[in-house]
């Protein structure tokens, strides 16, 4: 009888420190603070976010150029810049997200891009009452936005205001040496092969040429229009721009098949260019490369000192 | 008589039964196997909750996993159900609303209300309903010249309709340029990933009342299948049963379109399957389609999703790639 009431005042003890110990530790980890994101929702986010899903690859991109890899514990399946986010556990792809891989990752909070995660998966995370902040990187001005919000989120404000002026510099700097350009090539764009597919107004590559001093041959409404090869022949391109997800090999026949058309301005002058896509498929920080890399190929000329 | 209504009674109830257990089985194994690992004793110790339950854990199997096979469930019996009806009011054992195209018929109407913005629920399921009761009409209205007890005629119309539908289907696919592209490829070879719990919910009550109109009729279709006059000297008003089910079987066939895109074979098969072990009577058949059909979706899309390394399958490939074989191995065997 004794032994057993002991053991009861025991447990009673036991439990109430494990209560304490609870209170006090979820009293830690839930400093939460709200905050609003780019589809206009309030979210109340952990302060401090130790587990982080990016559910594209641009955001896994910018986690890790504002130092916080260490945060993150899952991206989607094509986030393979830094080559280290590849070893990532994956959660599909962007536009087919696997929730439950997700949720068995148990993250505090997602970073999601508006426009580009389906909306219904972004909800239905939501109702496992995961928090999904959303950013919407889609040219150079919201990129350097999407990195200082999540500089905020994830408590790195120093390291984004560095890496957003670097970006500027860098872009002032491109911007200054074109301006000396006498003349503005006129460029096709073309990021896919077969349909050949061109970039409209409303892009980031469109905005990157027109900032590389050149003209884009597919300027327009539509964003992403399709083109005939006799189309683009007509347009008659000083310079071709090829992205291509593809190695050397395809590289060459890729360029080998415009140089059948010798009448071709950019065949002429040899300014068919063959680039790797996975620069100037998404809007990270890495814009800025892809920028300076079009500034060069569009105006050697400026370039020959450096 | 008496004897022969209770043998009737006697194997419903061993069929229902038996085939109950056999889902109530598949549910369990779609639910115990996901992406994120799991296996039986996580899911055991879940149900049995003898050690404090893992929220994670939790979210994953009931608000992820059960919606999830809940859904092929209904799907599955909906579509085997729309098979059989199909193939005992055309006498053909080929007829199936995939094949004949209503299926492709409906998905025209659901990507249409996609693309104008409509809600899911009621927009795009109305869309979808009513652009496969055309595709019926068309169906019936090329073949009707030709009488329909020429069953040729009727499976030819279909095949032809439905190839129609595939080319308009990919025409919308190709004039869109916008994200919802993706998702719409996607959902064209069936994809069951999106279904939470409250679009289940909504599903089955419009799923689970069209059940029960057709069993309503099941000894009417034994009548039909003994011929036209037959049916009509013990009673049976055959153009009204004839609306009734058809109707009934689109509507069933565009709910289950709009929410999870195109599946194909599991309204041939299962019947077939049935026929095969169980002989021809509706009163049997009707419901071990419902329960026999909603557990082999079941381990399809439980296929669907454990085949892959990296994300999933649509289920609509692993009913085709199981199911037209399958299906030609039944077929082979009832011929001889």
């Amino acid at each position: 009888m004794q032994g057993i009431k002991i053991s009861n005042l025991a447990r009673v003890i036991l439990i109430f420190v494990g209560i304490t110990a609870l209170v006090s530790v979820t009293a830690a980890g839930a400093q939460q603070r709200q905050v609003r994101d780019l589809l206009g929702r309030d979210l109340s986010v952990p302060a401090t976010p130790r587990r982080v899903v990016a559910l594209a690859p641009n955001i896994t991109e910018i986690v890790y150029a504002l130092g916080q890899a260490h945060r993150l514990v899952g991206a989607t399946t094509y986030s393979d810049f830094p080559p280290a986010a590849a070893l990532l556990p994956k959660v599909g792809s962007y536009v087919h997200l696997d929730l439950e891989r997700i949720v068995a990752l148990n993250p505090d909070l997602c970073l999601a891009i508006k426009d580009g995660n389906p909306i219904t998966a972004v909800s239905r995370l939501e109702s496992f009452n995961i928090p999904v902040y959303a950013v919407d990187p889609r040219n150079l001005d919201s990129v350097m936005d999407t990195i200082m919000r999540i500089g905020h989120l994830l408590q790195a404000e120093e390291r984004a205001d560095m890496l957003v002026s670097d970006m500027q510099a860098r872009i002032q700097a491109v911007v200054e040496r074109v301006g000396h350009a006498n003349h503005r090539p006129k460029v096709f764009f073309q990021i896919g092969i077969a349909p050949i597919v061109s970039v409209g107004t409303n892009t980031f590559i469109h905005e990157l040429i027109e900032m590389a001093g050149a003209h884009n041959l597919a300027a327009g409404n539509i964003a992403y229009p399709r083109f005939s090869k006799e189309q683009v022949l007509g347009l008659l391109p000083d310079v071709i721009i090829v992205t291509s997800m593809a190695r050397e090999a395809a590289f060459e026949r890729i360029r080998n098949d415009w140089y059948q058309w010798q009448d071709l301005p950019a065949v002429q002058h040899e300014r068919v260019f063959v680039q790797d896509s996975n620069l100037f498929d998404r809007p990270s920080p890495r814009l800025v490369d892809a920028l300076e890399i079009l500034a060069r190929l569009l105006h050697p000329e400026l370039f020959e000192d450096s | 008589m008496q004897t022969h209504e209770s043998n009737i009674i006697r194997r419903f109830i061993r069929i229902t039964g038996l085939l109950s257990v056999v889902l109530v089985a598949a549910l369990i194994v779609g639910l115990s196997i996901g992406s994120s690992g799991g296996g039986m004793t996580a899911l055991w110790r879940g149900l049995l909750n003898s050690e404090p339950a893992d929220p994670v854990l939790m979210t994953i199997l009931w608000k992820i996993r059960l919606p999830r096979v809940l859904l092929a469930a209904l799907v599955g019996a909906a579509l085997s159900l729309g098979g059989l009806v199909f193939q005992a009011l055309l006498r053909n054992p080929l007829a199936e609303p995939y094949i004949l195209g209503i299926s492709g018929g409906s998905a025209i109407g659901a990507i249409i209300g996609i693309l104008i913005g409509l809600s899911q629920f009621p927009g795009v399921t109305l869309m979808s309903f009513g652009a496969s009761l055309a595709t019926l009409l068309l169906i019936l209205g090329i073949s009707m010249g030709e009488s329909l007890l020429r069953k040729n005629a009727l499976l030819l119309s279909g095949v032809m309709v439905n190839a129609f539908c595939s080319a308009v289907i990919m025409f919308l696919v190709s004039m869109t340029q916008d994200t919802r592209l993706h998702s719409i490829i996607f959902w064209l070879m069936g994809d069951l990933s999106l279904g939470d719990l409250q679009h289940t919910v909504i599903l089955a009550l419009f799923l689970v009342p069209c059940f029960i109109v057709i069993f309503m009729y099941a000894n009417t279709m034994n009548l039909m299948l003994m011929g036209k006059e037959m049916a009509q000297s013990m009673g049976v008003h055959i153009r009204k049963a004839n609306l009734v089910l058809l109707l009934t079987t689109s509507l069933m066939v565009s709910a289950c379109v709009s929410q999870c895109g195109l599946i194909g074979f599991v309204g041939l098969v299962i019947p077939h399957l049935f026929r095969l072990l169980l002989g021809p009577d509706h009163r049997v058949l009707l419901p071990a389609c419902i329960l026999g059909g909603g557990a082999y979706m079941v381990l399809c899309d439980l296929l669907a999703r454990a085949l892959p390394q990296q994300g999933e399958l649509p289920a609509g490939v692993i009913t085709a790639l199981v199911g037209a074989p399958l299906f030609v191995y039944l077929l082979k065997r009832s011929n001889s």
